[in-house]
């Protein structure tokens, strides 16, 4: 009989295949390595120096072939570290002390990690990641611990952590499922997932489950339910197959919705679109009927990289997605990165309250060498379709003029290189705080849109942490608090003659949909998967009808009360 | 012995990609390739060795060859940083 493992599932869909695990810990098996003599040891740790450096050879071919250069260029940096004499040198040194090759490996790495980690510049010192990667991956060569390798077969992606630059990183096609240890819903690896419709469960941290899976495991994971059966008999693997079945014949029926517009039975219109992580996603995103890009997390385009993306490498990702979107409109949000998220290079100093402190437009606005290349960047993109630029985590108006300052600036300096660029790229903010969302009325009187961001405005109205297992019931998009300042935020855009919508995960709860297109939002930017859900959500109902339900809704006074009553009028 | 007197001029200095371009420069000639900076001589087909001495932009290196090849080895260097490595 087969073990069945519980977590929660977050992205439906079921998945059956073989395990591969990611961002192991060394721990267990340092413990058990039995070291032999100084001589074997030696030998040990520079036989995987040389076939570390041989597999990193051919990882370096295969990136130069896809012409990822900068990726490649990393690759061959830590080649070299793997091959040099003061790598050598440091690691004899070691085993001099303790005859254990895995051990003096990762001392050595880390002691070199720590020299780097003391200089001064940036750059130097965000090499101690690169080095401690390194050791970790001669550490596990030499204990016998298998790296991650893609082969023909799609894999169902596991780990306690996983890193966002690891999925972002893997061909859309090789990952059949995520398996992640912590709890949150919200992480970016299952914001990544999602975009690509991979049926992940999250939560198995809970009680160590996560150890009752081991690495080539083959397994049922059902994305609905948080299930995962590992090593299935005969017939779960018979029953999952019908599933299976059943869930291609609703994709098949969604399908269908492909190219009709989302439109109510009297003719009101919301333009469904996408939120994507990548350039890549944008394939994916048309796949489901995406009228172009509501949210491009553009903070992506600087995560898994070991210095700031410069405008030229800024501006080809950028132009990627906005020509893929095929003169509809493209939305890049600017970098939206803070101590919960932090990236090596940008030194930003542990925080005791990241999501109130510095992040996204605050350190844009203060970091003139991160934010002017990214405007450059984004404004090049817009000659080549419809752009947006997005602003995130505004509070006043007085940040939006230092932004619409940087922005004139960036013209300037294009127009002084000679680089061409796109005038009329309309520039928007993310209404994500309640502050934003109070002050909308004079807001729009500077801005081109708003977009929703219900994650955060969520969060920050009801200060209820996504993320916290043990209060997810009060964290509730429907709570009238938020409901009352959404309304203000769309009022405030009709009556100045902009255009309001939504990139929150409200987006694509289709019952939040109908009483959002009731209270006269324009667009609606979800993870594509969902758009078909909430297609067919509006096209069945006319608007009249919505707005008989969003009076009852607004004289509700609780949030619960309001989700128990559209999920039974809906 | 042939040697050269560079300044470093690209904007991020010498970090990942220009160090391991400069090493992969310099592993390619036979002669013996040393790099001196603030008071330290260390071995110029060593990555470690060379990010370790932390050459951000405006620092003066002197690169010394000694071998078969030494003129050509020093040559190929100083363009290179002289390019910026390709960088602004």
């Amino acid at each position: 009989m087969a073990d069945a493992i519980r977590g929660k599932g977050v992205i439906s869909g079921i998945a059956i295949g073989k395990i591969m695990l990611a961002g192991q810990n060394l721990d267990g098996y340092l413990v058990n390595y039995q070291p032999e003599s100084k001589e074997v040891e030696s030998k040990k740790a520079q036989d995987a120096l040389t076939a570390v450096a041989e597999t990193l050879r051919e990882n370096i071919d295969r990136l130069q072939k896809q012409n990822m250069v900068e990726q490649a260029a990393i690759m061959e940096a830590h080649r070299m570290m793997v091959q040099d004499p003061m790598m050598a040198q440091k690691i004899e040194e070691k085993l001099e002390e303790n005859a254990n090759a895995p051990q003096a490996v990762l001392k050595a790495a880390e002691e070199q990690a720590q020299m780097f980690e003391m200089m001064e510049d940036e750059y130097f010192a965000a090499r101690a990641v690169d080095l401690r990667d390194v050791g970790k991956r001669v550490a596990k060569y030499i204990l016998g611990v298998k790296e991650p390798e893609l082969g023909d077969e799609k894999v169902i992606l596991c780990g306690r952590e996983i890193e966002p630059s690891v999925i972002a990183g893997m061909p859309t096609d090789k990952i059949a499922g995520v398996i992640l240890g912590s709890g949150s819903t919200t992480a970016h690896a299952v914001i990544i997932a999602k975009a690509r419709a991979i049926p992940t469960i999250v939560g198995l941290n809970k009680e160590d489950r996560i150890d009752k899976i081991a690495d080539g495991d083959y397994v049922i994971m059902d994305g609905e339910e948080g299930k995962i059966i590992v090593n299935p008999s005969e017939e779960e693997l018979a029953g999952y197959n019908e599933k299976i079945k059943k869930q291609q014949e609703m994709a098949a029926h969604y399908a269908q919705l492909k190219d009709l517009p989302a439109v109510t039975t009297d003719g009101v219109k919301v333009d469904l679109m996408a939120n994507i992580g990548t350039h890549m996603d944008v394939d994916n995103a048309l796949k489901y009927g995406a009228k172009g890009v509501g949210l491009f997390r553009s903070e992506f385009v600087f995560m898994g990289r070991q210095d700031i993306p410069n405008e030229e490498d800024q501006f080809k990702a950028y132009k990627e997605a906005v020509e893929k979107c095929q003169g509809n409109l493209c939305v890049i949000r600017t970098m939206d990165i803070g101590g919960d998220k932090p990236l090596p290079y940008l030194n930003i100093p542990e925080e005791e309250n990241p999501f109130l402190g510095y992040r996204a437009v605050r350190i844009s606005l203060q970091r003139k060498d991160l934010f002017l290349p990214q405007l450059k960047a984004i404004l090049r993109a817009g000659v080549y379709g419809k752009v947006g630029i997005m602003v995130p985590m505004i509070i006043n108006v007085a940040e939006f003029k230092k932004v619409k300052e940087f922005i004139e600036e960036a013209k300037l300096e294009l127009a002084h290189e000679g680089k061409a660029y796109a005038e009329d790229v309309q520039v928007g903010i993310m209404v994500e705080t309640p502050a934003a969302a109070v002050m909308t009325p004079v807001l729009a009187k500077y801005v081109d849109f708003f977009s929703i961001g219900t994650n955060d405005l969520v969060q920050y109205t009801l200060a209820c942490d996504r993320g916290n297992a043990n209060i997810a019931e009060l964290y509730n998009h429907f709570n009238p608090a938020v409901l009352q300042l959404i309304q203000r935020t769309i009022t405030s855009a009709r009556e100045n003659g902009i255009w309001a919508g939504m990139c929150g995960e409200m987006a694509s709860d289709p019952n939040a949909a109908v009483i959002l297109m009731a209270m006269g939002i324009s667009e609606l930017s979800m993870s594509a998967p969902s758009i078909p859900r909430v297609k067919e959500k509006i096209r069945n109902i006319s608007s009249t009808k919505a707005k008989e339900i969003l009076a009852d809704v607004m004289k509700m006074e609780d949030g619960d009360e309001i989700k128990a009553y559209l999920s039974k009028v809906l | 012995m042939t040697q050269e007197v560079v300044t470093i001029e690209n904007k991020t200095g010498i970090h990942a990609r220009p160090a391991s371009i400069f090493v992969q420069t310099a592993t390619k000639f036979k002669s013996k390739v040393q790099i001196q900076a603030k008071g330290k001589t260390v071995d110029a087909k060593s990555i470690l060795m060379i990010m370790s001495m932390g050459l951000v932009k405006g620092t003066e290196i002197t690169i010394v060859a000694d071998g078969p090849d030494e003129a050509d080895a020093v040559k190929a260097l100083k363009d290179l940083v002289d390019s910026k490595f390709g960088e602004e």
